[in-house]
């Protein structure tokens, strides 16, 4: 068996984007992703990774190699149509019109959250559902990068699954870093050892 | 026998009392030195995510053994920082499958499916208990076993139905747990008082419920029981070499300074 020394060898599993959806009917936010050998596992990591502090209500995980993403920059340069090389939509299949969630992020507040939904498009490929995408949904503010993700990609939490995935983190008491009032301790001893 | 009731007293008849503190540390200490065990994990798992997800289990079976120590402590007074920090190993109750060394990755989602499995069964009959307090506690540690559940069948089935390494190494691990798995079920002392009470089931016949769900389920995975193999002998009072070691870790900076106040 021959080895590529050049490329180094990736042991990762695949990684899947996770969203999050903090009570019915509100936007789904990407808060990051995990790697995971399927989908069943991606789903049960991101309850892990992402639901320690309380307020879930549902959770997708999505493959990433099925999200379709584009940054303003890319859009300014006329890659709507471009692809990636490390992307794997199939750019040339256009059969049967399916529906693609639209998410995109307009302000950088919001640093836990990348991209938020912001609804749904019926098309029949993921170019094709970014460009009604820019067309239909007009903001007062930019987006400054754009992801399309194709419905039957998506792996979601049930609502039976409420109870055992979500809520008991409600009980679980947790602290924040400013809780540990790390500088005000450093200041002190450092204080200390100036008095010394 | 009375109907099963969650609206029953919170309190309890001296002779019922005494079985029930030996059921209450029995049930904390299987959670607390399964807790200890998986906790070892914590930066050693085989992946990142999984890590993750392991010392969160680790933390619920922890918090478990609060809820059963905590009972304990109405009961009886006894302070859970005491029996966790400051009891020797040979005064602990846990079954031994518990206290074995974690092995590898296989032996530890092994042992979790198995105890999961064990909780599980154990938990939905508490929810029943005539004890009220039991019954509440019973309910609250159910949500989250649902949930470890899922994982560690998940993880069974997937190294079962693996590779050639990955089945290999399950079958190791169930033929070095299953013989420590009636241990589970070994009735305690005056156990039968607290099934009398409809406080707790019956051990023989959550052992058969127990049974009924593992087996088949681990021959989806591709995982056969030897039914021939032999128990180990069944007392909770009986432990490996391992625990003095586990118990000595896990109290050592407890008992270095036993005035500190945390």
């Amino acid at each position: 068996m021959s080895v590529n020394t050049l490329a180094p060898v990736d042991t990762q599993w695949p990684r899947f984007e996770v969203f999050q959806q903090v009570r019915e009917g509100a936007p789904f936010a990407n808060v990051g992703a995990v790697h995971a050998p399927d989908p069943e596992i991606a789903l049960q990591n991101a309850r892990d990774v992402f639901v320690r502090r309380p307020h879930t209500h549902r959770l997708w995980v999505v493959p990433a190699t099925e999200i379709l993403s584009r940054t303003a920059e890319q859009l300014a340069d006329g890659q709507e149509q471009a692809d990636a090389p490390d992307e794997a939509p199939d750019l040339t299949a256009v059969g049967d019109e399916r529906r693609y969630y639209i998410f995109r992020k307009t302000s950088q507040r919001r640093s836990m959250n990348f991209v938020t939904q912001w609804g749904d498009v019926q098309a029949a490929s993921p170019q094709s559902a970014l460009r009604l995408a820019l067309e239909q949904f007009a903001e007062d503010r930019p987006a400054f990068v754009w992801w399309i993700v194709p419905a039957n990609a998506v792996l979601s939490s049930r609502d039976e699954d409420v109870s055992s995935m979500f809520e008991p983190a409600h009980d679980k008491s947790y602290r924040m870093p400013t809780e540990y009032h790390t500088q005000t301790m450093m200041r002190e001893l450092e204080a200390q050892d100036r008095d010394a | 026998m009375p109907e099963l009731s969650v609206n029953g007293p919170t309190t309890l008849e001296p002779d019922i009392q005494q079985a029930m503190t030996e059921k209450l540390l029995a049930m904390g200490d299987d959670e607390l030195i399964l807790a200890h065990r998986n906790s070892e994990w914590c930066g050693h798992a085989p992946i990142l995510e999984e890590d993750i997800a392991f010392a969160n289990i680790a933390q619920d079976e922890l918090g478990h053994a609060g809820l059963w120590y905590g009972l304990l402590q109405a009961l009886d007074g006894s302070d859970p920082d005491q029996l966790v920090f400051f009891r020797d190993a040979d005064a602990f109750r846990n079954a031994r499958m518990l206290e074995l060394p974690n092995g590898d990755w296989a032996f530890s989602m092994l042992r979790q499916y198995l105890f999961d499995s064990y909780e599980m069964v154990t938990l939905e009959a508490l929810a029943g208990s005539s004890f009220r307090p039991l019954a509440d506690a019973a309910e609250k540690a159910r949500r989250e076993e649902i949930y470890h559940l899922r994982h560690t069948q998940a993880w069974v089935r997937r190294l079962g139905l693996g590779t050639d390494e990955s089945r290999r190494r399950m079958h190791a691990a169930l033929d070095q747990l299953w013989p420590h798995s009636g241990q589970l079920f070994a009735p305690l002392t005056e156990e039968e008082r607290l099934v009398h009470a409809t406080i707790s089931p019956a051990p023989e016949e959550q052992a058969r419920r127990w049974r009924e769900i593992v087996i088949p389920f681990l021959q989806t995975c591709d995982l056969q029981v030897d039914e021939q193999m032999k128990d180990q002998p069944a007392g909770r009072d009986v432990h490996t070499e391992h625990l003095l070691g586990l118990v000595a870790e896990l109290q050592q900076v407890a008992r270095t300074d036993p005035e500190a106040s945390w």
